[in-house]
């Protein structure tokens, strides 16, 4: 029983980082009807930002001043880095076929991609030890301090996010821009500047996942982001692609769910039986869980 | 023998007369190994060491004649990679090729240089890459049955541990030093309690260890690589399972212990001795000369082992007095006592240094490695 509940430990923990990077993907998404793939590429741009910020900036001593500067100044960063992709990569192709903008998307991936193999080199960049390692067991369940500060951190912004996009004007624009940029356009809605706010979130929660996952994994490389931009991707589509809360559902479901394939089954097919359930959503509810039955416009 | 006489002269002769047409010519040595990628530290230690090599012979004349070119070709440390690699040396008209860092690269590649005749030497410690009968190839470290077997006495009879865990990934070289250490450890009567794979790269392990945790192990083998063994140790530790943690071979690199963090203190390495021990002179007078070029160390052992195996083809090529590739692959068949940097030099005729130099290490808090058995 202790196992169990250390997997489920370890599948939230993963799961709320999955879920805080999904929340790029289903955003831009909803407003844009793009797959931005570059997101991931964004995150993994972010641990390398952070890296850079605490080493160099910062003078790489660890306190609660650093730490916290390490998350602010990383966050402008990257929604600097998001505010110019869109403006670079996607907003000239907003009138263009759907598919051009994807093909724009997978470039801007490998722009991304190399251009922190350029700075950083090819080879697995250490990330420092930012938050001590202490950890508590409760009743055979090791729990550190780190994922509780994933997990509460992650809770804490998902909720503000859910209200801001819930209770505030910006919010209801981006949800009407989200059911139609003509009709919001017509109601005065600037609907660049909501497509501009939405990179700028989705960039900068990305931001916070990509220096959990430097945080909790410590090894950090150039390509990573492809391979966690995938699993964001996979809980958005889960989740029901678009939706907010589907996305923070998705990513929770599909870091437990990892954790018990890997744990119970093998880690080898972890990812397999990942994509493995992806298939089974995409054919039994093809909109995702919390995904609504929407009438294709003919 | 006056005919004989006469042949040596005339064949001298050609060879004055020809010389001239050769002079611009130079021996090709290739470097097959993971310059990018996730073994990239140590890809570059070995190809930063070949040109180093190739440099000094060089300033000394070259090779009966001939300046050593060195082309490079980067593996990525995929077999994929390394069979294009392979046939893209071989193109080259390279007569040696050092590399690759793993076992799963220099196997994809054995059989092109086999077949083109090509010499390689390889530092990858999995026991099959010298069972196909290739004369190409020579390993310049020792195999993984050497270090099964002195893993599996250290655990056994030394640490006397109860409840034996290994974990390895799926790669030909863990996974084969995995299956070893496992065989050795039951051939002593220990007794294992659970074999486990992971997939390399993947950096979340807490699944796996979760499921170590309730078979309560005494230790837990990594036969895998650094990258991987680092966020292993420091998973282990974070979850609380009060193992200790023993790294095969390839955790032997400074990134393991930044890797683990705190969590390096206490767990131990078994390796051939790294750079900074070796007690030899060639070795001190190496170091040096690699310091001065690079402004840093070779990242480990690896690295200069395989100038080792760079060094040995070179000097059977000097002593049978010729660039055939069969010559000097039957002089090393029978190589005995060559000094090394790493060393005495001897092969066996299956392509197999003979000899192991393993010990086992304890990682100190500042990081530094202890040796605690030899």
């Amino acid at each position: 029983m202790d196992i169990f509940l250390q997997q489920l430990v370890n599948g939230l923990t993963i799961g709320s980082m999955f879920a805080l990077i999904a929340l790029g993907y289903t955003m831009v998404y909803g407003v844009m009807k793009l797959i931005n793939f570059a997101h991931g590429d964004l995150v993994a741009g972010s641990a390398f930002v952070a890296l850079f910020i605490f080493s160099k900036l910062l003078g790489g001593q660890v306190s609660v001043l650093s730490v916290t500067g390490v998350f602010v100044l990383t966050i402008v960063c990257i929604s600097i880095l998001g505010f110019t992709l869109e403006r670079f990569a996607y907003r000239p192709l907003r009138s263009a076929p759907r598919l051009s903008a994807v093909v724009s998307a997978l470039g801007a991936s490998m722009v991304i991609q190399n251009g922190i193999m350029l700075l950083w080199g090819p080879q697995m960049h250490i990330f420092p030890e930012l938050i001590p390692q202490i950890i508590w067991e409760v009743g055979g369940v090791v729990v550190s301090l780190m994922q509780i500060i994933i997990m509460v951190l992650s809770m804490i912004l998902m909720i503000a996010l859910y209200f801001f996009v819930e209770k505030t004007k910006i919010g209801t624009a981006i949800r009407a821009s989200a059911i139609d940029q003509d009709a919001a356009r017509l109601m005065g809605i600037n609907v660049n500047n909501i497509i501009v706010t939405i990179f700028i979130i989705g960039s900068s929660l990305g931001a916070v996942g990509g220096i959990f996952i430097g945080l909790y994994y410590r090894g950090i490389t150039f390509n990573m982001g492809w391979q966690y931009g995938l699993y964001a991707f996979v809980a958005a589509i889960m989740g029901g692609i678009g939706n907010i809360p589907g996305a923070m559902l998705g990513g929770m479901l599909l870091g437990l769910f990892n954790a018990f394939i890997a744990g119970y089954i093998s880690s080898t097919w972890a990812d397999a039986f990942t994509f493995i359930l992806l298939i089974v959503i995409l054919i039994v509810r093809p909109t995702g869980i919390l995904g609504e039955r929407v009438a294709e416009k003919v | 023998m006056l005919k004989s006489k006469v042949l040596a002269l005339s064949l001298m002769a050609t060879f004055l007369v020809s010389g001239p047409v050769f002079a611009e010519e130079t021996l090709k040595v290739g470097v097959q190994a993971p310059i990018t990628g996730k073994y990239a530290n140590e890809g570059q230690g070995i190809d930063q060491s070949v040109r180093l090599l190739a440099e000094q012979i060089n300033e000394k004349g070259g090779v009966m004649g001939r300046k050593i070119e060195v082309i490079s070709c980067d593996d990525e440390g995929t077999a994929m990679k390394a069979a294009i690699c392979a046939k893209d040396l071989v193109n080259k008209g390279v007569s040696m090729v050092i590399g690759s860092y793993t076992s799963t690269c220099a196997e994809a590649a054995q059989a092109t240089y086999f077949r083109a005749g090509v010499l390689q030497t390889s530092d990858g410690t999995s026991d099959t890459l010298t069972q196909h009968g290739y004369w190409t190839f020579f390993r310049n470290s020792f195999p993984n049955s050497a270090e099964a077997t002195f893993a599996a006495d250290y655990m056994v009879k030394v640490k006397n541990y109860k409840r034996i865990a290994i974990l390895s990934d799926f790669s030909s070289y863990a996974d084969g030093l995995a299956t070893a250490v496992q065989d050795s450890i039951k051939k002593l009567g220990g007794n294992i309690v659970a074999r486990e794979k992971v997939k390399s790269g993947s950096q979340n392990f807490t699944p796996v260890l979760t499921q170590l945790k309730g078979k309560k192990p005494d230790v837990i083998f990594f036969s895998g690589y650094y990258s991987d063994g680092g966020l292993i140790r420091s998973q282990q530790v974070a979850l609380g399972i009060k193992a200790d943690f023993i790294g095969g071979d390839a955790n032997d690199n400074v990134d393991f212990v930044k890797l683990a963090g705190n969590a390096a203190q206490g767990a131990y390495i078994i390796n051939v001795p790294t750079p900074e021990l070796l007690p030899y002179d060639l070795a001190k007078d190496f170091l040096k000369a690699y310091k001065a070029k690079y402004n840093m160390m070779p990242p480990s052992i690896w690295t200069i082992l395989n100038v080792d195996g760079m060094r040995a083809f070179i000097h059977a090529m000097e002593t049978v007095k010729s660039f055939d590739t069969k010559k000097a692959a039957d002089y090393l068949h029978t190589l005995k006592d060559y000094p090394g940097i790493t060393g005495p030099i001897s092969f066996a005729a299956d392509g197999n240094r003979v000899g192991s130099g393993y010990m086992t290490y304890e990682i100190q808090k500042d990081g530094s490695y202890k040796i605690v058995h030899k």
